[in-house]
């Protein structure tokens, strides 16, 4: 399967589950329930902008050709460690994404990566095959 | 002579070898050792000085507030962070929870069993000994307060947890006092508890350590030790308050003199360490294990005062605060401890008579290039002390000088025992193949291993010891 | 204190999860419809903060626990016995059945010298050598905390013990609570599961996925903070403590409605991050706990 698929398949979960989500706002009559779902619908939807943002960035996980941006040196990337009001970049397969506000990162580290590296690698180990990077923020290239 | 080696002692925190030698029903001989190595001071090193506060608290589950305190004074002096009053109180409320927690435990969970018969019935409960001596009516009340006291300590536990948001191992004590601020609601909610708790202390705790000391009465002439105490103060030196329980002082002799921490050291004559001096202060190194060296025996060092083995803990602070000044033995211990859980519980009472709901103590810190400090307070067991050396602003150095080490300290050049060790010899065992006393004594102290062995160590070479007839 | 979440008819179903459970096992017993099970809990390589934690159970409680669920046979905290007639009890069980509950890591170097528990025929018994002898007998092994589930804070670098989480060193499946400590009702609700039902849906970590199927960031009170890019600088503010290094993200357990002693209070209602400590990877992955001047 490739990633146009997977991102195909995702939107059409995120609609089935807004489906039954509907479907269940017309039984319930308890306040704290509907709250709820209506929190579900609406990360359903956001789920499904970040997913056509990747379609549109030409399903754009491993596409060398997104957010064309600028180049940056290893010892560029470095000064981008999400301290001291610099944002927090990570680079995998040669292109640099913006995690300074990505919920997984806090403290500018993750599972003991620290922003500002080169973690291709590691991404490889743990995310592979998951479309986590078409929801980040891509802001330019690095090298190989 | 006969050679009696109990493993584990049971209802303490953490693994305990005690082996004694018994010669015409004397104990000649006597020592103690730790069994569990994890190394925390090596662990330290590295990691942002921040981390220490929740990371040290990782050494012991049962006192993991004590550490959390010591780490974060150490860091506050380190940073030269100067704590408001309204800190201070929010924390040492903190504090004295744990101390209700731990003083309620030890006595109903690791102490009481000792001289009362529990329930039959029930496995964890079953003994080998059979010096009982509670008519049934007075042993039956005091085996019912077993569980009953368990909805104290818990409730204890949950005052920790209003102000320090878990326990074991607190999220709230931090450098400037705590994390949050206090509410009208959470004082209120304190109260409360604190309440039931004194009420549990004072009708039923104080009445069943009297009820066993009237029965076991030759316990107060057993256990003495050196009679040296020593303490860092706690619950001291208010600026409005003044001081509610102890400064830091020590008893040699007769006399209470002021404590001078520059005179603490460390000794690793009997330890398997090697460093360049054999005495050092904490500032100075962390000694590395050295398994060939031949006239050790054990892995807990030896901590000092101007180059005594003192004795840390309840009896200690009671003693030297005029408190209590019955005698120095394995029961004053305990009577010590059950009359500071009275005394906690109204120091708590005054520290949140005087909080101010909404103070916010916290700011945001920086850490320094490099820096130094020491946090001593006095804790549950007694006397804790951490220093920490930063550089290029990660930890650098951390020595931890625990209560428990004190207490279950080795021999140092002069070939002193160690306090315990001390209060074991020449104890009168009645029974050598049931020797309850040896544990009575050991539990008088509350050990911690966990808190005693945490440093850093290579494995011990395992000498088969059998009982010599 | 914080009972925003308590209104929530899931959530308030979810807490009871526990106390239900352990009360209809309580009940299948006294009506003889299921047998009193044999427990062992053993304290390896770390605090013993966990059998602390139990003690803190509120409901279900200890009392409840040790009295009506099961034949509490061995804890090294606990037990009267001491000595030889203390590991007497716990070698009385070869060859009975019994739920062993495991809290602590294992260490592992020069033969698992570093952690003894004690003695049996005047041989020191590891900590090694007792997982390895006690964990394949058992009926199920419940991993109770972080050192035990995955190494924890006893196995942090440089790691000089050299411990590892129970796990690797056993034949058959561990059910694993992290968490440090473990939280009461987790293991009590996992064992009265065992009793009641046999072993209980678990994810691919083998965590039960009753108490650990959420993301704390999911179910956050202060998610809509983080949200709206509404963050805390500094510890003891009532927004999303994400800049301050929370690990809620990544950690998955139901801290936020369970909360902790009685209900009363978690890490983040006390105005911190959450350090991660239920997940695997704790201490070393989880830090920085705390980091000031993020941006």
């Amino acid at each position: 399967m490739n990633d146009h698929e997977i991102f195909i398949n995702m939107i059409n979960d995120n609609l089935n589950e807004m489906g039954d989500t509907i479907d269940c706002l017309y039984t319930t009559s308890n306040s704290c329930v509907k709250n709820k779902l209506l929190n579900r619908l609406r990360k359903n939807m956001s789920n499904i902008a970040a997913l056509a943002q990747g379609l549109q960035n030409g399903a754009g996980a491993n596409s060398p050709q997104a957010g064309a941006g600028r180049m940056f040196t290893p010892e560029e990337l470095s000064r981008y460690n999400g301290r001291n009001g610099n944002p927090a970049y990570v680079a995998v397969n040669g292109i640099i994404y913006d995690v300074t506000n990505n919920a997984a990162w806090g403290g500018a580290t993750h599972f003991g990566l620290t922003a500002g590296t080169d973690v291709t690698n590691q991404f490889a180990s743990c995310h592979a095959g998951q479309p986590v990077l078409s929801k980040l923020k891509v802001v330019g290239k690095m090298p190989r | 002579m006969k050679r009696v080696v109990i493993n584990p002692v049971t209802r303490i925190s953490g693994f305990m070898e005690v082996s004694a030698d018994i010669d015409n029903n004397i104990v000649s001989d006597a020592r103690t050792e730790g069994l569990l190595f994890r190394g925390f001071e090596k662990m330290l090193e590295g990691r942002s000085p921040f981390d220490a506060v929740y990371f040290t608290q990782r050494i012991c589950g049962i006192c993991s507030t004590a550490h959390s305190i010591a780490s974060t004074l150490a860091l506050e002096n380190a940073l030269g962070i100067v704590v408001s009053e309204q800190g201070r109180y929010l924390r040492d409320i903190i504090h004295g929870c744990e101390f209700l927690q731990n003083h309620i435990r030890h006595f109903y969970q690791y102490t009481a069993p000792d001289f009362v018969r529990l329930p039959e019935g029930n496995t964890l409960f079953e003994t080998d000994h059979i010096d009982f001596r509670l008519p049934k009516g007075k042993n039956d009340r005091i085996a019912r307060h077993y569980f009953d006291s368990l909805e104290y300590s818990k409730n204890a536990h949950e005052m920790l947890a209003i102000l320090g948001g878990k326990a074991p191992h607190n999220h709230g004590v931090f450098i400037g006092g705590i994390t949050t601020q206090a509410t009208t609601e959470k004082i209120a909610r304190l109260r409360l508890l604190l309440q039931g708790i004194r009420q549990f202390i004072c009708d039923s705790m104080l009445p069943d350590a009297y009820t066993i000391a009237e029965y076991y009465r030759e316990y107060f002439n057993i256990g003495r030790g050196y009679g040296n105490l020593l303490t860092f103060g706690c619950f001291d030196g208010y600026e409005k308050l003044g001081t509610l329980y102890v400064s830091p002082s020590t008893y040699s002799d007769g006399n209470i003199m002021k404590l001078n921490p520059g005179e603490i050291t460390e000794n690793i004559h009997s330890s398997w360490y090697m460093a360049r001096q054999e005495t050092y202060t904490p500032f100075e190194t962390i000694p590395e294990p050295d398994m060939k060296k031949s006239d050790a025996y054990s892995w807990v060092k030896a901590p000092r005062y101007r180059g005594l083995p003192y004795e840390v803990g309840p009896l200690a602070r009671m003693w030297l605060c005029g408190g209590y000044r019955n005698g120095i033995s394995a029961m004053d211990r305990t009577l010590a401890r059950a009359l500071e859980a009275e005394k906690i519980a109204n120091i708590i009472l005054t520290l949140l008579d005087n909080l101010i709901p909404g103070v916010d103590v916290q700011k945001e810190y920086e850490i320094p290039q490099s820096a130094c400090g020491a946090g001593l307070t006095d804790t549950t067991r007694g006397a804790l002390g951490h220093w920490c050396k930063i550089d290029k602003q990660v930890i650098s150095l951390y020595q931890i000088i625990t209560p428990s080490a004190w207490n279950l300290s080795t021999r140092d050049r002069d070939n002193l025992p160690g306090p315990v060790e001390k209060a074991l010899i020449g104890t009168l065992i009645k029974n050598p193949d049931t020797p309850v006393e040896l544990g009575r004594i050991i539990r008088s102290f509350d050990p911690c291993v966990s808190c005693a062995t945490h440093v850093y160590s290579k494995g011990k070479l395992i000498k088969t010891m059998q009982v010599v007839p | 204190m914080n009972n925003a979440n308590n209104c929530c008819p899931i959530f308030s179903a979810r807490l009871e999860t526990a106390s239900v459970l352990v009360q209809k096992a309580a009940d299948a017993v006294r009506q003889k419809r299921i047998r009193k099970r044999n427990l062992i809990w053993l304290e390896l390589t770390g605090c013993s903060g966990n059998i602390i934690s139990l003690l803190d159970g509120a409901n279900p409680d200890f009392k409840c626990l040790a009295t009506q669920l099961v034949n509490f046979i061995y804890d090294n905290s606990l037990m009267a016995a001491e000595g030889d007639s203390a590991m007497e009890k716990l070698f009385g069980v070869t060859g009975s059945d019994y739920i062993l509950a495991v809290e602590g890591a294992v260490s592992i170097k020069d033969k698992g010298l570093y952690n003894i528990i004690g003695r049996w025929n005047g041989q020191p018994i590891t900590a090694y050598e007792a997982i390895k002898r006690f964990g394949e007998q058992a009926s199920y092994v419940i991993a109770v905390g972080t050192c035990a589930s995955d190494g924890g804070i006893s196995a942090a670098r440089p790691n000089p013990a050299e411990c590892v989480g129970i796990q690797g060193l056993l034949g058959k499946k561990v059910i694993k609570l992290p968490g440090c400590p473990c939280h009461p009702d987790w293991f009590m609700g996992v064992l009265a599961y065992l009793m009641l039902f046999g072993e209980p849906e678990l994810d691919s970590r083998q965590r039960p996925l009753m108490f650990y199927g959420t993301l704390i960031h999911d179910i956050c009170p202060r998610r809509p903070c983080f949200d709206q890019g509404i963050f805390a600088s500094k510890l003891g503010e009532k927004t999303c403590m994400f800049k301050l290094g929370c690990r809620g993200p990544v950690t998955r357990v139901d801290c936020p409605i369970r909360k902790w002693n009685d209900r009363v209070n978690w890490p983040i209602g006390d105005d911190g991050p959450c350090i991660g400590c239920a997940m695997f990877g704790f201490p070393d992955k989880m830090e920085p706990f705390i980091s000031y001047n993020l941006t």
